[in-house]
């Protein structure tokens, strides 16, 4: 999968992206992790700051540009 | 490949340290969260990042992924690895080995001629064994070493044991016989057929001819002089006369499978066959052998043992006489050739003694009577190609 994400990447010259799944995001060229709680996760990325609401929430890998956060995701907010 | 170390790290603030993490550009995958502590997989490379600054968080690895956790393991388990290395080494090399050389011929020459030939091309007892080609070349060789003895050869690899068939060559020297002989007769009989091949023919069809009587002349006569000696040949039929006995018993034991059959071991070291499990079929038993397989020379047997019932059966003195002729006449027709019968047979007397019945036979046979008989003559310088 990341492959193909990789792929999509240099073809369409993307600077993020964010794949919503059931229970899991995962964000793709995040700048910043500038919060982090069991119900509150703020990232900051290129144009905007991504605020994602919900419950248990837990980063379950973390690098440089990548993050996935599991939990019951409710609400997920761009502020520009 | 990149190295992964699986590590726990006691805190009770899990997003601090998340976030401290994210700030030092810590690469951390499958996060478990527990009660005081978190456990993820770390970088090696970023551990030293980690343990520098964040000092106050006791970092505990747990383990290693990927390759580094094989290399990990080997070195714990070196032992036994090299243990099994060791041993496969040695089992290889085992079974590579020649521990038997079989020469199958009856003369013991040939065996020695085809013994110093293996070792000279080095198939030895205790050597390696040799590809299929090499076994091949080495036969050539050896055959045309010895074209005058070996008429066939084949090497037969059966585990650690080398079988070589050899059929040997038989040259056969067929020289001029410039012997000279009679045909006579071997029995005195009445000339029943002749067939003479070489030589005079002395009798006539319906002839009483006695023991040792000339039936065919090697000497050719004209006007009563010798003009030349041959070894004569042919085949004179006659019918002659046997007073034949034979004993037959009133009671047989017969010998019959029961079905019951049971497995057992057997280990075969040369001519010694040891039967490793306790026969479960009882005295009367027929064993059937199948090889399974051979290590250091000794040959390893599946053992099947089928029980054998024995039936006594007793005969009507009717039943042991007609017994008898069949055995009498059985005996006979084996030493009689295509163009021999029997013509006559008489049952003189049977007698019944000791739970026998005893029989006398007076057996009529039509047989080849004409037997050589040498002679001493001066050689012919014609040989016998020329005068036939």
């Amino acid at each position: 999968m990341r492959i193909m994400k990789n792929i999509q990447n240099f073809l369409y010259d993307q600077d993020y992206y964010i794949d919503i799944f059931q229970n899991c995001l995962h964000v793709y060229y995040y700048l910043d992790l500038l919060s982090l709680s069991s119900t509150s996760i703020e990232l900051k990325l290129k144009e905007f700051t991504l605020k994602i609401e919900g419950e248990d929430l837990v980063v379950s890998s973390m690098d440089k540009h990548e993050i996935l956060i599991k939990g019951k995701i409710k609400n997920v907010r761009f502020d520009r | 490949m990149k190295h992964y170390l699986l590590v726990r790290i006691k805190t009770s603030k899990k997003t601090s340290l998340l976030l401290k993490l994210n700030r030092l550009n810590v690469d951390i995958k499958e996060v478990e969260y527990a009660k005081d502590y978190l456990k993820f997989k770390i970088l090696a490379s970023d551990l030293k990042k980690v343990k520098k600054y964040l000092m106050r968080f006791k970092v505990e690895i747990l383990d290693e992924t990927g390759i580094y956790k094989l290399k990990e393991e080997l070195k714990k388990n070196n032992l036994i690895i090299v243990g099994i290395i060791f041993a496969t080494i040695v089992f290889l090399i085992l079974s590579n080995i020649i521990v038997k050389i079989n020469i199958v011929h009856e003369d013991e020459s040939l065996r020695e001629i085809i013994g110093e030939a293996l070792t000279e091309a080095g198939v030895t007892r205790l050597s390696f064994k040799k590809s299929y080609d090499e076994y091949e070349a080495i036969i050539e060789s050896i055959k045309e070493s010895y074209p005058d003895r070996i008429e066939w050869l084949e090497i037969d690899v059966e585990g650690m044991v080398l079988n070589i068939r050899v059929e040997e060559r038989i040259i056969n020297n067929y020289e001029p016989d410039y012997s000279t002989c009679h045909i006579v007769a071997s029995k005195s009989g009445i000339v029943r057929s002749i067939r003479s091949e070489k030589g005079v023919s002395m009798v006539s069809i319906n002839d009483y001819v006695t023991q040792g009587e000339i039936l065919i002349n090697g000497n050719i006569s004209l006007n009563e002089i010798v003009k030349k000696s041959v070894c004569a040949s042919g085949e004179v039929y006659a019918e002659v006369w046997y007073s034949v006995s034979a004993s037959v018993p009133l009671t047989e034991e017969k010998r019959k499978d029961s079905g019951k059959m049971r497995y057992n071991f057997m280990v075969k070291n040369g001519s010694d066959e040891y039967v490793l499990l306790k026969s479960r079929v009882g005295e009367e038993k027929r064993v059937e052998n199948v090889y399974l397989f051979s290590i250091f020379g000794f040959e390893f047997y599946l053992q099947k043992e089928y029980e054998v019932e024995v039936e006594t059966i007793n005969y009507t003195e009717e039943e042991a006489l007609t017994k008898g002729i069949d055995l009498i006449n059985e005996k006979l027709e084996l030493k009689l050739d295509n163009f021999e019968s029997i013509i006559e047979e008489k049952v003189l007397q049977n007698t019944t003694k000791d739970n026998n019945i005893y029989i006398d036979m007076f057996v009529a046979v039509t047989e080849q009577i004409g037997v050589k008989e040498y002679f001493d003559e001066t050689r012919s310088d014609t040989s016998d190609e020329e005068y036939n």
